[in-house]
């Protein structure tokens, strides 16, 4: 696949500050690329970059084939993280209004705002005020008016924020058609669930810093594994098992954190071996979170 | 460009479509054409003042001040009542004057004429407290007699006294520099109001039409739009596009506004009168030597400059309390023109109007009503070229304001702005 956006050893510092330090990374054409890290890590600052609305201190940012994101604006949707619209207009006025900003003709632009915030079940609301709006309902015109000219590339900066599930499902929906469709979306999060469900790849930024890019299943396992065992046991008999660096009660049995590289199986065996009364053994896989915990530091 | 057309579009469709600008649209002519119903209904409604003189002077002059006083709609002086005029005594004649001019009196005021030394002086009864105008409607009458009687008493034909005080001073201005080469009329006046006129209307059209720029551009930034239209547009593309928006509005009020005056123009000329010919006059003399066109740069390079100040600024504001910390510096500059304006007018050529004339955010006023009275073109030209070249200025560090502002969040001051601006996007 072509790299559709690259940063090399990016860094942007505001006085003395320094919000984002040597970043790289890279995002595939077509692709879902999670962007991220814990609130001031430096996800806006390095999205912000991206689309030229502000200048690297030092490195170099190439997206969709320019040095400058403004170059390119028309071929970028952007839904920031702090957003809103015109209170006092329609969604389909709104709509429209941003993608004529982005080179749509007044009626293409109005056709599609139709289409797709009908698309959103948003078809009674077509000319309300915005204001007159919930914010879910809201949200989404905002999404809509993101991607209603059809970018290339789609930066949505934690879009998912002051959603309710039903809404965040229906934008996840939304997410995955875009990709489908050949746009490549970049989007940033501090809630884990949505990036493993949507992203084949995932950046994690901590304190300005990229810890992690790579595959969701790579990043889960640099997250520790527990064993969760229950039965007629005690502390010492599951600190005993091989490979097991910590344990702690939990529910009716013990959580028993491994040591790296330790292998469950090697635990399941000796349990057996040394007969301990064990009624439940699990070894469930890490989830991102916790991968985030542990690659962000924020298990210190 | 395409981008510019669009956001001045956005702009101004929404404002025209609000029920405020209707409002101010035909407010000011429903305000002109009330206030002069208003004045000539009380002009028709006034009442002349009853007034009486009682002569204690034993000189007869009582007939002649009542004359001087006399005046049609304003002072009615008629014959004292008997119970007044059979007075010798001023104990007497003061206190049937009280009563004449009291709760129930017959009269508003009452003059008694008493003899000073070789002069005559008044006492004056008024039913209000507070009459300046009948105090000096009565002083004048009596300096009147007095010099009048001053005169005769030293042989001069009384007859010739009345012939002077009917001659009226008689004073023909020329100049080179009117429009015939001599007498200066009403034509060549007109220009130098007609530059007053536009840096009066270029005042108010800063402290509405920049207002509403301030305000919409801090309702974009209160409700998060601006990093999206930043993300779409450059900020040069969206600050002119917001101050074209604008200024169409203000002209297009401005235009409706010039319509019901030359309405009221026309009307006016057709009355008669020296009005029309010097209209005609005046229009061909803002042509002669593009006196219009350095008007209109003055103009709008002063909208201008003081809208993208204004623009910046509100970048950087999300309430009304957070732009009045930033906008009161700009305020007070705005104050300074006003008062050098009239200055300007007595005399275009005072060395602190020239001076000031320099100053760009002082220029577009002080310049456009000094334009119609010739200054030299170094000024002219000058003054225009430092005030184009100071925009420029303005305008490429408002671009850099308008970003920074845009992205930028909590509270902020000037020491904030300055920091933010000298940071690179």
């Amino acid at each position: 696949m072509s790299v559709i956006l690259s940063l090399n050893d990016v860094s942007k510092r505001y006085g003395d500050f320094e919000a984002v330090k040597d970043l790289s990374f890279s995002v595939e054409k077509g692709s879902i690329t999670g962007f991220l890290g814990p609130n001031g890590a430096g996800k806006t600052s390095s999205i912000r970059m991206i689309l030229g609305l502000a200048a690297p201190t030092s490195g170099r940012i190439e997206v969709l084939g320019a040095d400058d994101g403004r170059k390119v604006r028309d071929r970028i949707g952007f839904l920031p993280e702090e957003r809103g619209l015109y209170r006092k207009m329609n969604p389909v006025d709104a709509v429209a209004y941003m993608a004529g900003l982005k080179g749509v003709p007044n009626a293409e632009g109005k056709r599609r705002a139709r289409e797709l915030l009908e698309a959103q079940g948003l078809g009674e609301a077509l000319k309300r005020p915005m204001k007159a709006l919930s914010k879910g309902m809201a949200q989404k015109v905002q999404l809509v008016s993101a991607i209603a000219h059809r970018p290339e590339l789609v930066i949505l900066d934690e879009p998912f924020s002051g959603l309710d599930p039903v809404n965040q499902q229906g934008l996840e929906r939304m997410i995955r058609d875009l990709a489908d469709q050949g746009a490549t979306v970049l989007f940033s999060t501090h809630v884990m669930q949505h990036a493993e469900r949507l992203c084949e790849k995932v950046v994690l930024m901590a304190r300005g810093r990229k810890v992690f890019e790579g595959p969701v299943a790579e990043a889960r396992a640099a997250a520790p594994r527990y064993l969760v065992l229950e039965g007629g046991l005690d502390a010492a008999g599951v600190q005993a098992l091989p490979g097991v660096a910590e344990v702690e009660p939990a529910g009716g049995g013990f959580r028993a954190r491994l040591a790296p590289g330790a292998q469950p199986q090697a635990a399941l065996k000796a349990a057996f071996e040394r007969g301990l009364d064990v009624t439940r053994f699990e070894a469930p896989e890490p989830s991102l979170h916790d991968a985030f915990i542990v690659l962000t530091g924020d298990d210190r | 460009m395409r981008r510019l057309l669009l956001i001045a579009r956005r702009e101004y469709l929404a404002y025209v479509r609000t029920v405020g600008f209707w409002l101010s649209l035909i407010a000011l002519p429903l305000v002109a054409v009330g206030s002069g119903f208003f004045v000539a209904m009380m002009e028709n409604s006034s009442e002349a003042r009853q007034m009486a003189v009682l002569d204690l002077t034993g000189a007869d002059v009582g007939a002649a001040f009542a004359r001087s006083l006399d005046k049609p709609d304003a002072i009615r002086v008629a014959p004292p009542p008997q119970t007044l005029a059979s007075l010798t005594e001023l104990g007497a004649a003061d206190a049937e004057a009280r009563i004449l001019v009291g709760e129930d009196g017959a009269l508003d005021a009452v003059v008694i004429l008493t003899p000073s030394g070789e002069a005559i002086s008044a006492r004056y009864w008024s039913s209000r407290a507070n009459d300046e105008a009948g105090e000096e409607a009565v002083t004048q009458a009596l300096s009147e007699l007095n010099r009048t009687r001053a005169l005769v008493a030293l042989g001069v034909d009384p007859a010739a006294v009345d012939r002077i005080d009917a001659a009226e001073p008689v004073v023909t201005v020329l100049s080179p520099a009117s429009a015939s080469g001599g007498e200066v009329s009403l034509q060549d006046r007109l220009p130098g109001l007609i530059g007053f006129i536009v840096a009066m209307t270029l005042w108010s059209l800063i402290l509405t039409g920049a207002s509403i720029l301030l305000n919409s551009v801090m309702e974009e930034k209160a409700n998060r739009v601006l990093e999206v239209l930043l993300s779409s547009a450059s900020a040069t593309e969206l600050l002119a596009g917001k101050i074209l928006g604008v200024a169409l509005v203000t002209l297009t009020v401005l235009a409706v506004w010039g319509g019901f005056g030359a309405v009221a123009l026309r009307f006016a000329a057709q009355q008669g009168g020296d009005l029309a010919p010097a209209l005609s006059g005046a229009l061909a003399g803002l042509a002669r030597d593009g006196l219009w066109l350095w008007l209109v740069a003055y103009f709008v390079g002063g909208y201008l400059m003081y809208a993208t100040v204004f623009a910046a600024i509100g970048s950087f504001c999300e309430t009304p309390r957070e732009a009045q910390t930033l906008i009161g510096p700009i305020m007070m500059i705005l104050v300074v023109p006003v008062f050098v304006l009239q200055m300007a007018m007595r005399d275009p050529d005072l060395a602190i109007v020239r001076s000031l004339s320099w100053v760009p955010f002082f220029t577009p006023f002080l310049m456009s009503a000094r334009a119609p009275s010739g200054p030299p073109l170094f000024e002219l030209a000058g003054t225009l070229a430092v005030m184009v070249g100071f925009t420029v200025l303005i305008v490429w560090l408002a671009a850099k304001a308008f970003r920074a502002g845009a992205l930028s969040t909590g509270k902020i001051d000037w020491r904030g702005v300055i920091g933010l601006v000298r940071g690179d996007r």
